[in-house]
C-alpha cells in the first residue's frame, strides 16, 4: 500500500508543477525535440537555439505585448512519443503554435495531429521530401530537403573537386538514404560514375570493412551522409587506413565538436551544410556571439534550425496580430524572415527557399566558407 | 585475395574487441545466471570514466586505466551486494527487470551529468596506419588487441590460480556445498559481479580510445555481448574468445562481400542458429539436469 | 476466479463510461494509450504468466501486426475493420513459426532467442526498402473515411471504443484460456515442467497455444497502432516497447488477468506525470522500476493476493484455509 501513497504524492507534485505554468498570461509555443535517446545531442542543440530566439524576443517586449513561453516536450525522435507530446501540448498546455519534431518519421506522425487541430507547425530539421508534397495546409519546413541541397551544390562540388568516380556512404535512416539518393542522382547527371553505394547503421563504430571496400572500388571521391558521432569516426578511420581520397559530406560537419573529435583527419574535408558559424552574413556574427556566450560552443546547423524556426513562428504570430491558428498559418505563408543564414520565404506547399547554404572546407580546424549559394525555389 | 586478407584482419581485430567486452558478461550471465542488461552501461561508464581521468584529470592512459578499474570494481561490488543479492533467490526474472531498470537509470543519469556529446579517450599510442603487405592496421588497434589478450589472460589466471578463483568455481558448481566448506558465497558473488563489471569497463575505456565514447552506446554493446556469450557457451572463457572472433569475422565477411547495411543481422542469426542446434554453445558439454 | 471475472467486467464497464464523462481529448488520448498497453501486457502475460517463460520478443508480433495493417491499408486500400483482424491473424501465423523454434528452449536461452527474433525483424524492416520503405517507414496510413467530416473529439472517442473492444476481446480470450483445461495444463507446466510431463501433459503444445494467442492479441494491438498513430517505422520492433511491456506485466503482477490492467494504468500515469520532471524523467523511471523489483517482486496484484491470503488465513479455521488457498491460487 506504500505504492499508492507514492503515486498520490507524485501526481500531486506533477499537478503543482503544471499549475504554476498556467499562472502567467503568456503566448505559449510548443517545441517537440529529442531530449533523450541517440540523437539527443542534436536535439538539445536545437533547443538551445530555440531558447535563445525566445529570450532575445522577450527582451525586446515579446509578441503582441506578452512574453513568449516555450513549452518543451521530449519526442525522442519516435512517432508514438512525438504524437503523445503533441497531444499534451495542444490539449493540456494549450499552445498556439508548434515547432518540431526533428526526425522526419516523428514529424510525419505529428502532422496529422496538427492538421486535425489546424495548428501551425514549423520544422527546422526534417528533410524528407514527401512532407511538403502531401498538401498539408498548416505545415511549414524552414530548412532544405536533400534534393534542394544536392541541386544547389552538386555542380560546385563536381567542378571544384574534379571527381570522376564517386562512392556514396550513408547512415541507414531516412535522412542518410535520402541524401545519398539525391546526390548520386545529381552527380551522376553531371557525368560522375558511381563506384559504390553502402549504408551503415547509426551507432556503428568500426568502418574498416566498409572502408576496405571503398579502397577497392577505385573511387577518387566519397560522399558521406552522416552525423557528428558516426561521421567523425568514419573520417578518422579513412586516415587510419591510409586512404587518400577526397571527402565531402552532408550533416553536422562544420561544428567544432566534429572537428575536435575527428582531429587531424578532418583537414581538407568539404561539407555542404545549410549553416556554418563561419558564414559571413550581417545577422550571423551577432547570433554566433550570443550563442557562444550562452552555450560555450559555436552553433551548428541544429542550433541555427531551432533559432530560425522559433523566430519565424514568433514573427508570424506578430504579423497575424492574433493567436488564432488560421491567422497564424496565413501569416506564416507571408514569411519574409532574415536569419543568420539568409532570407527565408515559403512556397505555397510550405517549403522554404531563398536562404543560403554553404560549402565549407575544413582548414586548420576551422570550417572556411568556400562558397555560399541561395537555395532556389524548387522547380 | 588482398581484399579477403584485409577483411580477415578487420574481423580478427573487431573479434578480439567483442571477446573482451563479452568476457565480463560470460562470467555474470554464464556463472551467476543473471541476465545483465546493464552490461552495455557498465561498458559506457568505463568509457566515460576513462575520458574523465584522461582529459579532465590529465592522467596518462595506464594510470587512468588502473583508476577506472578500481572505481568500477567497487561499483560492481556495491551493485551486487545492494541490489542483485536481494533478488538472487527469486529466479532470473527479477534479475532481468532489475538490470533493465538499472540500465535505464544509468543511461539517463549519465546523460544528465555528462551531456550527450560524444567524447574521446586519449589513447597512449598513435593512430597512423601501419602497413603489412596488403593489410593496413594502426598502432592503437594493435595495442588494444594486446590489451585485450592481457586482460583475458589476467582474468583466466585469477580464476584458475587464486584462492578467490577456486572459491568462485566451487560456488558455481554447487553453492550449498561451497557454503558447507566454509566459503563466504555472498563475497564470491559480489567479487564475480565486480570482476565482470570491471572487464566491461576496461573494454569501454580501451575501445573509447579507438572509437568514441558516448552515453547511448550501451544498447548495441549489450546485444553483441549476448551474441558472443551464447555462441561461445556461457561461463566459458575460451568460448567468449572464439565466439568473439567468429562474430567479428562473420560480420566482416558479410559486410565485405554482401552489404554493410545489414551487418548487425549476422549476430542475431548466429544466435538463433546456435540456440536451435547447439544451445549450450560451442564450448559447453553440459547436459540438461532434471 | 469469481473475483477476476467480476473485476474484468467492472473494468470494461467503467472504461466504457470514461469517454462519456471525460470529454477532454488529451485525457482520451492517454486513455487510448492505457488500453493499448493493457492489451500488450495481457498478451505478454499469457507467455510470462501462464507459460512461465520470459519473452523479449513480443514486439515482433506488435510490429508484424502494425506493418501488416499499414501495408494492407496502403497497397490494397482495406479499411481498418479488415486490417486489424488481418493483422492479428498474420501475427498468429508468425507466432506459430517463431514459437516452433523458440519454445524448445527455456530460461535465459528463451530470453535471448526471442530478443534475437525481434532484432532480426527490426533489421529486415529497416533494410527491405521495397516492402517496408525502410527507415522512412510507412506514413499517412488512412483513417476511416467518414471521420474526416467529424470533429477530432468524435474521432478520438471512436478510437477509444475500438481499442476497448480489442481489450474486451483480449480479456475474454485470455479468461477462457486460463480457466479451461488448456490453461490449467499450462499452469501445471509453469509450476513444474517435469511433473506435468509425468502426468501426460506435453509442455510444448500448451506453450504454443499460449504463445500463438499472445501473438494474435499483440498483432491486433499493432494493427490499431498503425491506424491511430498513422506512422509505422522499424522502431516498433525496438527495445523501448518491450521494456514498457515487461514493466506493465511485472508491476501489475504476472499470472493474474487483472495484473496487466493495473500495471498499464500505473505505467501510463507514471509516464505522463513524469513529463513535468523533464530531463529527470527517465532516470526516475529507472529507479521506480528497480524499487518495484526490490520491494514488490510479485507486482501489485500479487502483493494484494498475498495480503488477502494472509488475512484469510488469520481469520478462518484451518480446514477452510485449505479451500480458500486452492481457489485463489488460480
Amino acid at each position: 500500500m506504500q505504492k499508492l501513497g507514492l503515486i498520490k504524492a507524485m501526481t500531486a507534485a506533477g499537478l503543482l508543477i503544471s499549475a504554476s505554468a498556467f499562472a502567467q498570461d503568456t503566448i505559449k509555443i510548443g517545441l517537440i525535440q529529442p531530449l533523450t535517446g541517440s540523437v539527443a545531442y542534436n536535439g538539445q542543440a536545437d533547443v538551445a537555439g530555440a531558447k535563445q530566439a525566445v529570450d532575445e524576443r522577450n527582451a525586446k517586449g515579446g509578441v503582441l505585448g506578452k512574453k513568449v513561453e516555450l513549452v518543451i516536450e521530449d519526442g525522442q525522435c519516435k512517432p508514438a512519443n512525438s504524437v503523445n507530446a503533441a497531444e499534451k501540448l495542444i490539449q493540456r498546455d494549450k499552445v498556439v503554435a508548434m515547432v518540431g519534431a526533428f526526425c522526419s518519421s516523428a514529424t510525419a506522425a505529428v502532422i496529422p495531429v496538427t492538421e486535425k487541430y489546424q495548428m501551425p507547425l514549423v520544422t527546422g530539421v526534417s528533410s524528407e521530401a514527401s512532407l511538403t508534397q502531401k498538401g498539408y495546409k498548416h505545415f511549414f519546413r524552414a530548412t532544405e530537403t536533400d534534393a534542394l541541397l544536392a541541386h544547389t551544390f552538386a555542380k560546385i562540388i563536381y567542378n571544384n573537386l574534379h571527381l570522376k568516380k564517386i562512392a556514396y556512404i550513408g547512415v541507414n535512416d531516412d535522412w542518410g538514404r535520402g541524401g545519398v539518393a539525391e546526390f548520386s542522382k545529381q552527380m551522376g547527371a553531371l557525368g560522375a560514375s558511381n563506384a559504390m553505394t553502402e549504408y551503415f547503421d547509426h551507432g556503428t563504430t568500426d568502418f574498416y570493412t566498409l572502408l576496405t571496400k571503398l579502397k577497392a572500388s577505385g573511387a577518387d571521391g566519397v560522399f558521406v551522409a552522416a552525423e557528428t558521432q558516426d561521421g567523425s569516426i568514419l573520417v578518422k578511420q579513412i586516415k587510419e587506413l591510409g586512404l587518400n581520397i577526397k571527402v565531402f559530406g552532408v550533416g553536422s560537419w562544420a561544428t567544432s565538436d566534429f572537428i575536435s573529435l575527428a582531429g587531424p583527419a578532418a583537414e581538407g574535408i568539404y561539407a555542404a551544410v545549410p549553416y556554418s558559424a563561419t558564414m559571413k552574413t550581417p545577422k550571423n556574427e551577432a547570433f554566433v556571439k550570443t550563442y557562444f556566450a550562452r552555450n560555450k560552443e559555436n552553433p551548428g546547423k541544429y542550433g541555427a534550425a531551432g533559432y530560425n524556426s522559433l523566430n519565424i513562428m514568433m514573427e508570424a504570430i506578430e504579423r497575424a496580430k492574433s493567436t488564432d491558428a488560421a491567422k497564424i498559418t496565413s501569416a506564416l505563408q507571408k514569411t519574409d524572415y532574415e536569419g543568420p543564414n539568409g532570407h527565408f520565404r515559403f512556397m505555397p506547399n510550405g517549403q522554404a527557399w531563398g536562404f543560403n547554404a554553404v560549402l565549407v572546407q575544413i582548414r586548420n580546424k576551422v570550417p572556411e566558407v568556400v562558397m555560399m549559394a541561395p537555395i532556389d525555389q524548387p522547380q | 585475395m588482398d581484399l579477403f586478407l584485409q577483411f580477415l584482419a578487420n574481423g580478427l581485430v573487431q573479434g578480439m574487441f567483442y571477446a573482451l567486452s563479452a568476457l565480463g558478461l560470460t562470467l555474470i550471465f554464464g556463472l551467476m545466471r543473471v541476465v545483465n542488461f546493464a552490461h552495455g552501461e557498465f561498458y559506457m561508464m568505463g568509457g566515460l570514466l576513462g575520458w574523465y581521468v584522461t582529459s579532465r584529470l590529465g592522467l596518462d592512459f595506464f594510470t587512468g586505466l588502473v583508476l577506472v578499474t578500481l572505481v568500477m570494481a567497487a561499483f560492481g561490488w556495491l551493485v551486487d551486494r545492494l541490489l542483485i543479492e536481494r533478488v538472487r533467490h527469486l529466479g532470473e526474472e527479477p534479475g532481468i527487470l532489475l538490470t533493465i531498470g538499472l540500465s535505464i537509470f544509468l543511461v539517463n543519469t549519465a546523460m544528465l551529468i555528462v551531456g550527450t556529446a560524444p567524447e574521446k579517450v586519449a589513447g597512449p599510442v598513435g593512430n597512423a596506419p601501419l602497413i603489412f603487405g596488403p593489410i593496413v592496421l594502426t598502432k592503437l588497434r594493435l595495442f588494444a588487441v594486446g590489451c585485450c589478450a592481457a586482460a583475458i589472460v589476467a582474468a583466466h589466471l585469477l580464476i584458475r590460480k587464486t584462492r578467490l578463483g577456486r572459491a568462485m568455481r566451487a560456488t558455481f558448481q554447487d553453492p550449498m556445498a561451497a557454503r558447507l566448506a566454509g566459503i563466504n558465497t555472498a563475497r564470491v558473488y559480489a567479487s564475480t559481479f565486480a570482476l565482470g563489471t570491471t572487464l566491461a569497463a576496461i573494454s569501454g575505456m580501451l575501445l573509447g580510445s579507438i572509437y568514441v565514447v558516448q552515453v547511448s552506446v550501451g544498447g548495441v554493446v549489450s546485444l553483441k555481448a549476448f551474441v558472443v556469450v551464447i555462441l561461445g557457451g556461457m561461463g566459458s572463457f575460451a568460448g567468449a574468445i572464439v565466439g568473439g572472433l567468429v562474430l567479428g569475422i562473420a560480420e566482416a565477411m558479410w559486410g565485405g562481400y554482401l552489404s554493410t547495411g545489414l551487418v548487425d543481422i549476422v549476430g542475431f542469426v548466429i544466435v538463433i542458429l546456435t540456440l536451435i542446434f547447439r544451445p549450450y554453445g560451442l564450448f559447453s558439454t553440459r547436459a540438461e539436469r532434471a | 476466479m469469481k473475483f477476476e471475472r467480476n473485476a474484468l467486467f467492472a473494468f470494461v464497464a467503467l472504461a466504457a463510461l470514461f469517454p462519456l464523462l471525460v470529454r477532454d481529448q488529451y485525457l482520451l488520448h492517454i486513455g487510448i494509450m492505457f488500453l493499448f498497453y493493457a492489451v500488450l501486457g495481457t498478451s505478454l502475460n499469457l507467455v510470462m504468466g501462464y507459460v512461465g517463460e520470459f519473452s523479449l520478443g513480443q514486439t515482433a508480433f506488435l510490429g508484424i501486426g502494425a506493418y501488416t495493417a499499414a501495408l494492407l491499408s496502403q497497397d490494397f486500400g482495406l479499411p481498418l475493420w479488415a486490417t486489424i483482424p488481418a493483422a492479428g491473424l498474420v501475427s498468429a501465423v508468425f507466432g506459430l513459426a517463431i514459437g516452433a523454434v523458440t519454445l524448445r528452449l527455456q530460461g535465459p536461452f528463451f530470453v535471448i532467442v526471442t530478443l534475437a527474433f525481434s532484432e532480426v525483424l527490426r533489421l529486415i524492416a529497416n533494410n527491405w526498402v521495397s516492402l517496408t520503405n525502410g527507415p522512412m517507414g510507412i506514413a499517412g496510413i488512412a483513417q476511416p473515411a467518414f471521420l474526416s467530416h467529424e470533429s477530432p473529439l468524435f474521432a478520438k472517442t471512436l478510437y477509444f471504443y475500438l481499442m476497448l473492444a480489442i481489450v474486451a476481446l483480449s480479456l475474454y480470450l485470455s479468461y477462457r484460456f486460463v480457466y479451461s483445461a488448456i490453461g490449467r495444463a499450462a499452469v501445471t507446466v509453469r509450476e513444474n515442467r517435469y511433473v506435468a510431463q509425468s502426468v501426460g501433459i506435453r509442455p510444448f503444445r500448451y506453450a504454443m497455444i499460449a504463445f500463438v494467442l499472445g501473438a494474435l492479441l499483440a498483432g491486433m494491438a499493432g494493427g490499431f497502432y498503425a491506424h491511430y498513430i498513422s506512422v509505422v517505422d522499424s522502431e516498433i520492433f525496438g527495445f523501448s516497447f518491450v521494456a514498457t511491456m515487461i514493466i506493465v506485466v511485472l508491476v501489475g503482477g504476472k499470472g493474474t488477468l487483472v495484473g496487466p490492467l493495473v500495471g498499464s494504468l500505473l505505467v501510463t500515469l507514471l509516464e505522463e506525470y513524469l513529463r513535468d520532471a523533464k530531463e529527470l524523467r527517465l532516470s526516475i523511471f529507472g529507479l521506480v522500476v528497480m524499487a518495484i523489483v526490490l520491494f514488490l517482486p510479485n507486482g501489485l496484484m500479487g502483493f494484494l493476493a498475498r495480503r488477502r491470503e494472509q488475512y484469510v488465513a488469520s481469520e478462518s479455521p484451518p480446514q477452510q484455509v485449505a479451500a480458500t488457498v486452492t481457489r485463489t491460487a488460480a
